[in-house]
């Protein structure tokens, strides 16, 4: 039986190799996911590694190191006099204290240095050479002195003699000459990217630690162990060996790689989902043709379980083979990718890449999802009854009644468990019950689309009827609407996530352009360009700016993020030095009390965060803020809510106790009949000293807010460039059989005078009308999606619905060239056929 | 009858035709030196047993096949030489089809099937002409109807409607009534004879079934690739006596070529 099985593959060869690839690029992608997190976690832990090369203990603040801040409390410091203690500790040949956090450089163009801003910045010693290498020049000797990396010079446009301004969130600026250039270990010009300036001890400690003598961390050297060290110091301190110390350092830089690798596996999965219809078509196919030959089979003695035994080892030949080429060229997707994440977001960081066991995983996918496929048309197959050996096939179309009531069935549960898991019903399985309620509904909606198929391929033929050949086209469209759905439904699922992601993100924009039309009524903001900090600027600016004749009003806001607590809960909190001026720009109103003059100990929130907390107007809140200082503040105004104006504010007095007491925003208010522009160019003046901020008017604010998302969106249309190709060969198996099934028919029409372009025309209308299908239901579910995620987050604030037009023409476009593409082969194959054998009797 | 008539044109000829399938050792001499002309007006029957060639012959004629050598002629248009489009044009314009199954497309409705042909050619039929045939076919209550609905009598009938509705120079049958019950059968021939003689139709069919071979006014027989037999006003009987003698017939005429 199995050697039966194995010559009939190797007799379909093309259809097998066809089938083979969507096995392929599912487990392709699952795979080049598991050895891209695995490679870059492996390569970071190997540079980090190298970092701590020598350094055999070291010392940290017991509390959470990563609360530390250019300004931290010293609570969170290893003080000096620890440092002298540790060298004291016998078996420890040398320690030294590293000083280092986030200093603000500013290059050549007046803005600060590096993609990354701000610099990292560090005490230059003993312990910094081994890692760090001197390229060029010298250490810095004097506090005005540094040296700085090779990324900082090409990023700041500054080299050696060059005087370099630095400052930090704690200190102000200074000139600073730069006496070397130093490179990393491994000649390279940075870890991953980033810019780094040394000072000298004192220096950095001016800088990051508000002058105190302390250190963020002690790098020992010696055969001390760590239990020695931690009984020479006070329990205050955490010791750790070297390599541990590593292994924590690591893991904070895979995070980057961790995400990416999750995005791949998505990919992968949808791959691996998309390919199950494309594998169980194939094979209901591979069934429909051999009937003959199983129900000779049958006739001849063979039982019906060695019948589905036979399609399912055909089956698992084609998974294991896919599976291996898929793994194999995963092993190749993965270096590559993990060459490109390196080389784009991490600096260049040398790859050592890594084939983890996981990785295996994706052979078990692949061949556990081609079996799994075939065993509904395996049974099927095995119904084969042993007369039909003797008889001309003729497999009558089934009715949909049960299909479709199962994929109403199917649809609303998965519909269910997606409103579930967008409204907090499911608590932590919230994001778990959503995505499955996805995969549940497609999978319902796959099985709808048979009953939908014929409504919709005859509009959609509609307007393809135009000669009669396309009329053809159009019918042989809807002449199997099982095959014709379950063909677009690979489509339907790329196009309908796709879309989904476009409908939230167009609806984002809305959301943000609404917010900025009706709900701003300044002409002008300055704000800073770089995302991953919070950039401020000086507040005397804001007087300056104030000052401009052609200004009417000017709105501020503070803000503390690190570390503030309202009655005890970690709370965010604003500040404005004119908050009923501020607010009247934002639109924001007063729903109790009054925002006029906020005292001192005054506080202002608006009604669901106080609903939230139970604080009402007149109550009494403790408030702590980052810099340990706890103050009673009195509730004296409730706001109504508006997305602008939400949160804790609190005096302008208090500003002196947040982290960063320097303006992030301003807002400008041009006077009546100004020129925008003019003022625009007058602020930009003002602002020339300020390197963090830039100010914008507001259809560039607008551009900025939703220029990440774009990206994000460009990036997730690999995922429908992916899905294309599993539905091209979809959609290419589909029309071979079509064209094979039908080569008396071709031959009938030939010998009647069909045109060899008229044959082909017809086969590509039924191409470009099965993937129009996949993709005009795939539009439909997506912005269904989208629709059920946004009235799931409105209380979030994305308050508009928005259809991404533009795209939708785009895939709409694309399902067309798609079903071209596809056409392409079995047109080419039913133009060439040969009249005589098609119409000739066996 | 109309073979009486002495004006004859011709409407299908062919002048010594070879056709051969395959080379070396597998050579099937399908054809051998065959010279034969088909009467406008007339009703012709092709015999021969299996391996006679009579298909083959069918297919050259048609454009359907190449010959070797020699030329067919389809009234004045010359067939041999001809490329696919030509080939497919003439086809469509100037030859009908009538097949022994799989004559319909089981997409369309009777009444598109029988307008097929003028709707691939972007043309309209004649619909006086096309009502004509549809009621001397007695199909009139089908035409709504896909292929599957209808009997196989009626199936082929539709197929015989099809292949006049253009007015073609000649209808080519391929064993038309091969599929189908002696009763539906008969009625298949009858309206074939019909139309030679009501409307002038040429026809040309290849059978194997001598009752069927009676409605013809001339059978030509085939045996080895060549022509051992031309039988004008053949009755049943007589078509099965020359069969009876069909060894020395097909030994008489390997005698006279070697």
């Amino acid at each position: 039986m199995l050697r039966a099985t194995l010559k009939g593959m190797a007799s379909r060869k093309a259809r097998l190799v066809l089938t083979s690839l969507a096995v392929v690029l599912g487990t392709m992608f699952v795979a080049a996911a598991m050895i891209l997190t695995a490679t870059m976690e492996k390569s970071v832990t190997g540079v980090i590694a190298d970092a701590f090369t020598g350094i055999d203990a070291v010392v940290t603040p017991a509390e959470d190191p990563a609360a530390a801040q250019g300004n931290t409390p010293s609570a969170n410091l290893v003080p000096g006099d620890v440092l002298e203690t540790v060298r004291g500790v016998d078996g420890v040949d040398a320690a030294d204290g590293d000083v280092s956090g986030q200093v603000n450089a500013i290059g050549d163009d007046g803005k600060l240095v590096g993609t990354f801003a701000p610099t990292i910045g560090f005490n230059w010693n003993a312990q910094s050479t081994g890692f760090n290498v001197i390229r060029e020049g010298r250490a810095p000797e004097a506090d005005g002195e540094v040296i700085v990396s090779a990324q900082f010079v090409t990023d700041s446009g500054l080299d050696i003699g060059d005087t370099v301004t630095a400052y930090s969130y704690s200190a102000e600026r200074a000139d600073y000459e730069i006496v070397g250039v130093f490179g990393l270990s491994g000649d390279r010009d940075s870890l991953a990217g980033e810019t780094q300036i040394a000072f000298t001890t004192a220096e950095a400690q001016r800088l990051l630690t508000q002058g105190e003598d302390a250190y963020m961390a002690i790098y020992v050297q010696g055969d001390a162990s760590t239990e020695d060290i931690a009984d020479a110091i006070s329990a205050d301190y955490r010791v750790q060996t070297g390599e541990e110390a590593s292994e924590e350092a690591a893991q904070g830089f895979a995070a980057v790689a961790d995400i990416m690798g999750y995005i791949f596996l998505g990919f992968g999965l949808v791959a691996v989902f998309v390919s199950v219809f494309l594998i169980i078509n194939t094979f209901t196919i591979i069934v429909a043709q051999r009937q003959r030959e199983l129900a000779l089979l049958r006739a001849i003695g063979a039982a019906r379980n060695q019948v589905v035994g036979s399609v399912l080892a055909e089956a698992a030949v084609i998974g294991v083979i896919a599976s291996i080429v898929g793994l194999g060229l995963g092993v190749v997707l993965g270096w590559g990718l993990s060459e490109l994440v390196s080389s784009t977001a991490m600096g260049g960081l040398p790859v050592q890449l890594q084939v983890p066991a996981t990785a295996l995983w994706a052979l078990a996918v692949g061949i556990g999802v081609t079996v799994l496929s075939a065993i509904v048309p395996a049974v099927k197959a095995s119904g084969v009854p042993p007369v039909a050996a003797m008889r001309e096939a003729v497999n009558p179309p089934k009715p949909l009644r049960g299909i479709t009531i199962a994929g109403l069935a199917v649809t609303a549960v998965g519909g269910v468990l997606v409103v579930l898991g967008l409204t907090d019903n499911l608590g932590d399985l919230g994001l778990s019950g959503f995505l499955s309620g996805v995969g549940i509904a497609f999978v319902g909606i796959t099985l709808l689309t048979p009953i939908l198929s014929r409504p919709l391929v005859a509009l959609l033929g509609a307007v393809m009827s135009w000669s009669f050949s396309g009329r053809l086209g159009r019918l042989n469209a809807g002449r199997n609407p099982r095959r014709t759905a379950i063909t677009a439904s690979a489509l339907m699922i790329a196009v309908a996530l796709v879309t989904g992601i476009a409908t939230l993100v167009a609806s984002f924009k809305e959301t943000t352009t609404d917010l900025t039309d009706s709900n701003l009524e300044s002409d002008l903001i300055v704000m800073g360009q770089q995302g991953a900090n919070i950039p401020t600027f000086a507040p005397e600016t804001l007087a300056e700016i104030k000052a401009l004749p052609d200004v009417a009003a000017v709105g501020d806001l503070y803000g503390e993020f690190f570390g503030a607590e309202v009655d005890g809960e970690p709370t965010p909190l604003y500040a404005s030095e004119d908050l009923e001026t501020s607010l009247g720009i934002f639109s924001g109103t007063v729903a109790e009390g009054s925002i006029a003059d906020l005292p001192d100990d005054g506080l202002a929130v608006n009604e669901s965060a106080a609903e939230d907390r139970g604080v009402a107007l007149g109550d009494t809140v403790p408030v702590t803020f980052a810099d340990g200082t706890t103050e009673q503040l009195e509730v004296t105004a409730i706001l109504d809510d508006s997305q602008l104006t939400d949160g804790w504010w609190v005096a302008p007095t208090q500003i002196e106790h947040f982290t960063i007491p320097k303006p992030m925003q301003a807002y400008i208010q041009v006077a009546d009949g100004a020129d925008i522009d003019a003022v625009q160019e007058e602020v930009e003046t003002i602002l020339a000293d300020e390197p963090e901020v830039d100010v914008t008017n507001n259809a560039d604010f607008i551009a900025q807010q939703t220029g990440q998302l774009d990206i994000l969106l460009g990036s997730v249309q690999v995922l429908l460039a992916l899905a294309i190709i599993i539905a091209i060969i979809g959609v290419i198996n589909t029309l071979v059989l079509s064209v094979l099934e039908r080569t008396r028919e071709l031959g009938l029409l030939r010998a009647i005078g069909m045109t060899r372009g008229q044959a082909r025309r017809m086969i590509t209308v039924e191409s470009v009308i099965i993937c129009l299908f996949g993709a005009v239901l795939g539009i439909a579910v997506g912005i269904g999606l989208g629709w059920t995620v946004q009235q799931a987050l409105e209380e979030e604030g994305l308050t508009s619905f928005a259809l991404p037009w533009d795209y939708i023409v785009i895939y709409l476009a694309a399902a067309v060239v798609v079903g071209l593409l596809a056409a392409i082969a079995p047109a080419a194959r039913a133009a060439k056929l040969n009249v005589l054998n098609a119409i000739a009797y066996e | 009858m109309s073979t009486a008539s002495p004006v004859k044109t011709t409407a299908v000829s062919a002048e010594g035709v070879w056709k051969a399938y395959g080379s070396g050792e597998a050579q099937v001499v399908a054809l051998r030196d065959v010279s034969v002309q088909f009467a406008s007006g007339a009703f012709t029957a092709i015999m021969g047993p299996s391996g006679s060639g009579k298909s083959t012959l069918m297919h050259c004629l048609a454009g359907l096949d190449t010959t070797d050598r020699g030329t067919v002629h389809i009234g004045d248009t010359p067939v041999t030489g001809l490329n696919d489009k030509a080939l497919t044009k003439l086809r469509r314009d100037k030859i009908g089809f009538i097949f022994q199954q799989f004559n319909l497309l089981p997409t369309l409705t009777a009444e598109e099937n029988i307008t097929l042909p003028a709707a691939i050619a972007g043309t309209k039929a004649d619909p006086d002409w096309i009502k004509k045939i549809i009621h001397t076919l007695d199909l009139s209550e089908r035409l709504s109807h896909k292929p599957t609905e209808l009997s196989g009598g009626q199936q082929q009938r539709v197929a015989c409607a099809r292949a006049l509705a253009t007015r073609p120079e000649v209808v080519f049958a391929d064993e038309p009534t091969g599929n189908l019950d002696t009763r539906s059968g008969a009625e298949v021939l009858r309206f074939l004879r019909t139309s030679v003689d009501d409307f002038g139709q040429t026809i040309v069919m290849v059978t194997h079934d001598p009752g069927a071979a009676a409605y013809a006014d001339r059978v030509v027989f085939l045996a080895d690739g060549r022509i051992v037999e031309d039988m004008a006003d053949p009755t049943a009987d007589k078509v099965i006596d020359k069969m009876k003698h069909f060894e020395e017939l097909v030994a008489a005429a390997r005698g006279e070529s070697a």
